[in-house]
């Protein structure tokens, strides 16, 4: 290349790169973006919902951001695990359980003016039936008919008793919306809640402003402290804690990064909040394959792995054992993590009993960090016993999805499980786990029409079974640790519910 | 200057003198998980301390040498194999042929080089020998220029015309004449993206479509320290310094080839 | 192609701007072909990805139905280019928007990022590389070239993570990431830009300063400069007024090189600094798998990169006399 043509190139780089400069100038600043101030709340997330469309598009972001404070449901779930009423201010259940008759709330408004009345209830689970995709709409299958009994009184009909179904109902697939609002979910969500979506800036934030039509003034909250609640998006966990210490944010809605929260701790500008999810961390056996299928493979692979420093050295130690699919906000919890103490001797035992001196398996994770890390300290415990293992980090969701979960093709996987009561997947002899037992699933299929208190023993049975049979190897139930400045209240130890709740939130000093 | 040969040999030499001793001998074993002795300070056990996974960081600072040559020898040798013989052919064949190897290139310079990393990712997996082919493949166009500019200087030189009026065939004359002379070139290009090939694993690394644990790498060091660099800087010093040094390392050693094989550029130090 | 060779091959400007045109056009034509590809063999359905756990299999195949995924590859490849040829770049499967806004809005960002990265290195580079090369026997002058040779050893993102410890976490005058647009907000425009410039610049500059050190020398050798030295002038003097200006040549050169380079390195600066890029937009999307995102990504850079050397070597036809003669 003569220095000539590229110099001329350089200039012409320049002309070719001012053209759409000038044009970004213009495009960007259409977005409108709202001022700071003491009414302006900034919370920062890692997932950033790609759209506002959570009835076609699945994952955790879309009702983490739009769940209780944008849409709300009829019913609500405490951060302690218990129902509450959310649109209904209170719901009766007829005797055989199946007809429930909810008893609505007469202050309720849509952002875009339209009054809350039964026939949207009507509408919204009729919409969940008809043309919701994603696979959470089968809550809604025991739904056979929804009356509309007064302006305020709403009447749903099950074709069967279900214990789920109520709370299910405080997932998104309860969510309330009004026949004039759907027209475009993806980008203009209508709901009753405090907030409205106000703008967007893809790759960077959302920007909540107060919904001008909420207003209850027989609430405790009569409406929300934040004026304007702004979402902010980073792609990883260092870049959220910088954000909030340098000023950008003013909460962390979940630290991914557990072994930086003692430099919060120490600082006595913010306060760190820990409790517990949904989200149990698994590492999964492939219970159809050779040499997994073998129970006495997996008890001695579970013996193998010491939980407790697996916890401390993947997770700085902040987290909850569990060993059963099940989270203490469960009302069947019951602490089965001691059920396979930490004993390489038994497991190289029990490994030898099924005749595998040695073994390679391969562990195809998620390339997630609580997976990566969780991965070193596996492959690290199993060498002690024997047993070679080959990390594999796939593409998540994409790939992992397609190798693992859709083909099963694969020896062990980590990845963490958020969805409420998923221990039921274990009834699906398909699902990824290939885990067959005729015994769990009667006893799942039982649990939902049950009486309450069998329910609670069923599925107590349940998880005890999973535990017997080393079904998986529950790694441990993934921690939520909230920090925040100082001034905000009214946060949420607990991550129980799909939503990050803005609506308790409040600035100290304000009433 | 031979300053640049010196320093840059010596930084090289020891990168390579590492890797040869970490496949016999560390400390410890560095990928053994301890979870009672996590990030510890520099200790007369440790010596540069433990990661949060309570492995010893100097014993993976060693086995990560081994990964850091893995990856330069596979993407410069890899970009070298193909590069150099189509840079030749494009200088010695048809001239369609010449055309069609640099607008190729032109292409190849203009793809992402990312996107193909991630590509190979996402259907073999993550790991070093994806990333390094990636790099590889997007450094070609490199090599095929300078061996292309190489082999012309050298077809207008007198004992090339000689060789061609006398009867001798091409490929003779690439053999005897071209790949000789153009070989101080090649090892100086050899040298230069060696040093991009270790930047280049070591961002990869940071995204997350490099080198796959548990095997040590100092790309990857660097990501895991990250979120601990408000607890102990060490552990993003140690996998920092040690990359800016075989860089550095082999930029100087390319420069102080260059000035051997070029006399020109030599008189202007 | 040297202007020899050019000369030799057509028998004007016009028939060389033709014939440019012509590789122009087969070389996009064949990146659309790869890009597309590269996509129909990439692992992970879409429409799986979509749906999530739990999708029943018929509800996986009405998904990608609604995609269009079912249909023949190369329909979906006409498809595309029918569609990039009138400007529609389609709707993305995952944000069920436009493509095209989108990729315009992203773009803006990268090129504000790249632009400025620029001119960081541009800084740095053109004072230092002067001082070493007229100072290049003193220690002032070898310390400037070590400092250079350091700094393209560093990664740009550990340089990129050093600064925001430092002046975002530590001192608190910078933001640690974030994009505001300019014409919302100059101030916190030019603040959030600062640090992901010079992090990008400073390697860059160092990469930069060695060029502008080598190209100052060779001008100092030439007899003009030497002729000025020896009526009196003093060094600086001297090169301002006489060498700059022929130094300057390859040293722009290089510039235009590292305008590749620089969109590389945006894509990871990009992602440390949480900007809402081109690179973390194409990050995003092949996570994922908003394949036709990322084919419209790519092509946009790949063509961008094109389309420069294309005019350049128009103008460059246009403008050389000798190709004018014959």
């Amino acid at each position: 290349m003569s220095t000539r043509r590229s110099a001329l190139s350089a200039l012409v780089s320049a002309a070719v790169l001012a053209a759409p400069l000038a044009l970004a100038g213009c495009t960007a600043g259409s977005t409108a973006m709202v001022a700071g101030g003491p009414s302006t709340l900034a919370v920062g997330f890692t997932a950033e919902p790609q759209n506002f469309d959570f009835t076609t598009t699945d994952g955790a972001a879309i009702p983490q951001a739009l769940l209780y404070n944008v849409y709300e449901t009829l019913v609500k779930i405490d951060s302690d695990g218990e129902i509450t009423e959310g649109l209904a201010e209170s719901w009766d259940v007829s005797d055989d359980r199946t007809v429930y008759d909810f008893h609505l709330r007469d202050n309720a408004t849509f952002s875009n003016g339209e009054p809350f009345t039964a026939s949207d209830v009507k509408f919204s689970i009729e919409q969940v039936k008809q043309d919701w995709t994603i696979s959470l709409k089968s809550g809604m299958d025991v739904v056979d008919r929804v009356e509309v009994v007064g302006e305020h009184h709403a009447r749903v009909v099950l074709s069967r008793p279900s214990n789920s179904w109520l709370r299910s109902m405080t997932t998104r697939i309860g969510a309330m919306f009004t026949p004039d609002g759907v027209a475009d979910l993806a980008n203009d969500p209508v709901g009753t809640g405090p907030y409205d979506v106000e703008s967007r800036r893809r790759g960077d934030s959302v920007v909540l402003t107060r919904n001008p039509e909420y207003s209850r003034p027989d609430d405790p909250r009569p409406e929300p402290d934040y004026g304007t609640v702004v979402l902010k998006y980073y792609a990883d966990a260092t870049a959220l804690n910088n954000a909030l210490l340098s000023g950008g944010i003013d909460v962390i809605s979940g630290v991914t990064a557990p072994d930086s929260v003692p430099q919060f701790e120490a600082d006595n500008r913010f306060r760190v909040l820990q409790g517990t999810t949904n989200g149990e961390v698994v590492l999964a056996y492939n219970n159809r394959r050779a040499p997994l299928d073998d129970v006495r493979v997996r008890k001695a692979l579970t013996y193998a792995i010491d939980r407790k420093a697996l916890l401390q050295a993947a997770w700085g130690g902040r987290g909850k054992l569990i060993g059963s699919m099940v989270p203490p906000t469960d009302p069947w919890f019951e602490d089965l993590s001691r059920e396979y103490p930490y004993d390489p001797e038994r497991a190289r035992s029990l490994l030898r009993e099924a005749g595998h001196e040695s073994l390679r398996l391969n562990l195809r994770i998620a390339n997630l960090p609580y997976a990566v890390s969780s991965a070193q300290v596996i492959a690290s415990h199993l060498k002690k016993v024997g047993v070679t293992v080959d990390i594999e980090p796939l593409d998540f969701p994409a790939v992992w999805l397609q190798q693992v979960f859709t083909d099963g093709d694969y020896d062990m996987s980590i990845v963490q499980h958020v969805e409420p009561q998923d221990i039921t997947t274990f009834g699906d002899p398909e699902f990824y786990w290939g885990y067959d037992s005729p015994r769990v699933q009667r006893l799942l299929s039982e649990a939902d029409t049950a009486p309450p208190r069998e329910y609670i023993s069923d599925m107590r049975e349940v998880a005890r079974t999973l535990s017997d049979d080393a079904a998986a190897n529950w790694l441990f139930l993934f921690p939520n640790i909230v920090v925040a400045k100082n001034e905000v209240r009214g946060l949420q130890a607990n991550q129980v519910s799909e939503s990050f709740d803005l609506t308790g939130l409040r600035r100290q000093g304000s009433s | 200057m031979r300053g640049n040969l010196v320093v840059g040999g010596t930084l090289v030499g020891l990168v390579v003198v590492t890797a040869l001793v970490s496949f016999v001998w560390t400390p410890l074993d560095p990928q053994a998980v301890d979870a009672s002795v996590r990030l510890l300070g520099p200790t007369s056990d440790h010596l540069l301390g433990t990661d949060k996974f309570g492995r010893d960081v100097f014993s993976q600072l060693m086995v990560g040498a081994q990964t850091t040559l893995y990856v330069g020898i596979v993407a410069v040798g890899l970009a070298a194999a193909v590069g150099v013989p189509l840079g030749v052919l494009a200088a010695m064949g048809p001239r369609w042929l010449g055309e069609l190897v640099m607008r190729t290139s032109d292409l190849v310079l203009a793809f992402p080089a990312l996107l193909l990393a991630i590509m190979l990712a996402a259907v073999y997996g993550a790991s070093t020998l994806t990333a390094m082919i990636a790099i590889g493949v997007a450094t070609v166009p490199a090599f095929a220029r300078v061996a292309r500019a190489g082999t012309m200087q050298v077809l207008s030189r007198e004992y090339t015309l000689a060789a061609r009026a006398g009867g001798r065939s091409r490929w003779w004359i690439a053999w005897r004449h071209v790949l000789p002379n153009i070989s101080g070139m090649v090892v100086v290009q050899s040298s230069v993206s060696f040093a991009m090939a270790v930047l280049a694993e070591a961002a990869l690394s940071f995204l997350g479509f490099g080198t796959a644990p548990p095997t040590p790498s100092w790309g990857r060091m660097l990501q895991e320290s990250q979120e601990l660099l408000a607890v102990d800087v060490r552990l993003a010093l140690v996998p920092g310094l040690a990359i800016a040094a075989v860089v550095l390392g082999f930029n100087l050693l390319g420069d102080g080839l260059r000035d051997r094989f070029d006399p020109r550029l030599e008189a202007r130090r | 192609m040297t202007a020899a060779e050019r000369v030799a091959a057509g028998a004007g400007p016009a028939a060389a701007i033709a014939r440019r045109l012509v590789i122009l056009v087969a070389s996009v034509f064949v990146a659309s072909v790869v890009v597309f590809a590269f996509m129909a063999v990439l692992p992970g359905d879409p429409a799986q990805v979509a749906l999530g756990v739990n999708a029943t299999p018929e509800l996986v195949e009405q998904t990608r139905q609604q995609f269009g995924l079912d249909r023949p590859l190369v329909t979906q490849y006409l498809d595309w280019m029918g569609g990039l040829l009138t400007g529609d770049f389609g709707t993305s499967y995952v944000t069920k928007e436009p493509i095209g806004p989108q990729l315009v809005d992203r773009l803006g960002v990268t090129l504000w990022l790249v632009g400025a990265g620029m001119l960081v290195a541009v800084l740095i580079a053109v004072p230092l590389g002067i001082v070493a090369a007229v100072r290049h026997r003193k220690p002032s002058g070898v310390g400037v070239s070590a400092a250079a040779q350091l700094g393209v050893a560093v990664p740009a993102f550990l340089a990129a993570i050093i600064l925001v410890q430092v002046f975002s976490v530590q001192l608190g005058w910078l933001p640690s990431g974030g994009w505001t647009p300019p014409a919302y907000d100059l101030g916190a425009w030019l603040k959030g830009l600062i640090l992901p410039a010079v992090s990008l610049g400073l390697v860059q500059g160092a990469v930069l300063t060695r060029y502008v050190r080598s190209a100052v020398l060779d001008v100092q050798r030439e007899d003009f400069l030497r002729t000025a030295r020896a009526k009196g002038l003093r060094p600086y003097p001297a090169l301002v007024r006489h060498g700059l200006r022929n130094a300057a040549v390859p040293v722009v050169t290089v510039l235009g090189v590292q305008l590749a380079t620089l969109l590389v390195g945006a894509v990871v600066i990009e992602r440390v600094f949480v900007l809402p890029g081109l690179g973390s937009m194409l990050l995003d999307s092949v996570a994922a798998r908003d394949l036709l995102s990322v084919q419209s990504i790519v092509l946009v850079l790949v063509v961008g990169v094109l389309l420069v050397n294309f005019l350049v070597d128009v103008l460059y036809t246009v403008l050389d006399p000798r190709l004018r003669r014959s």
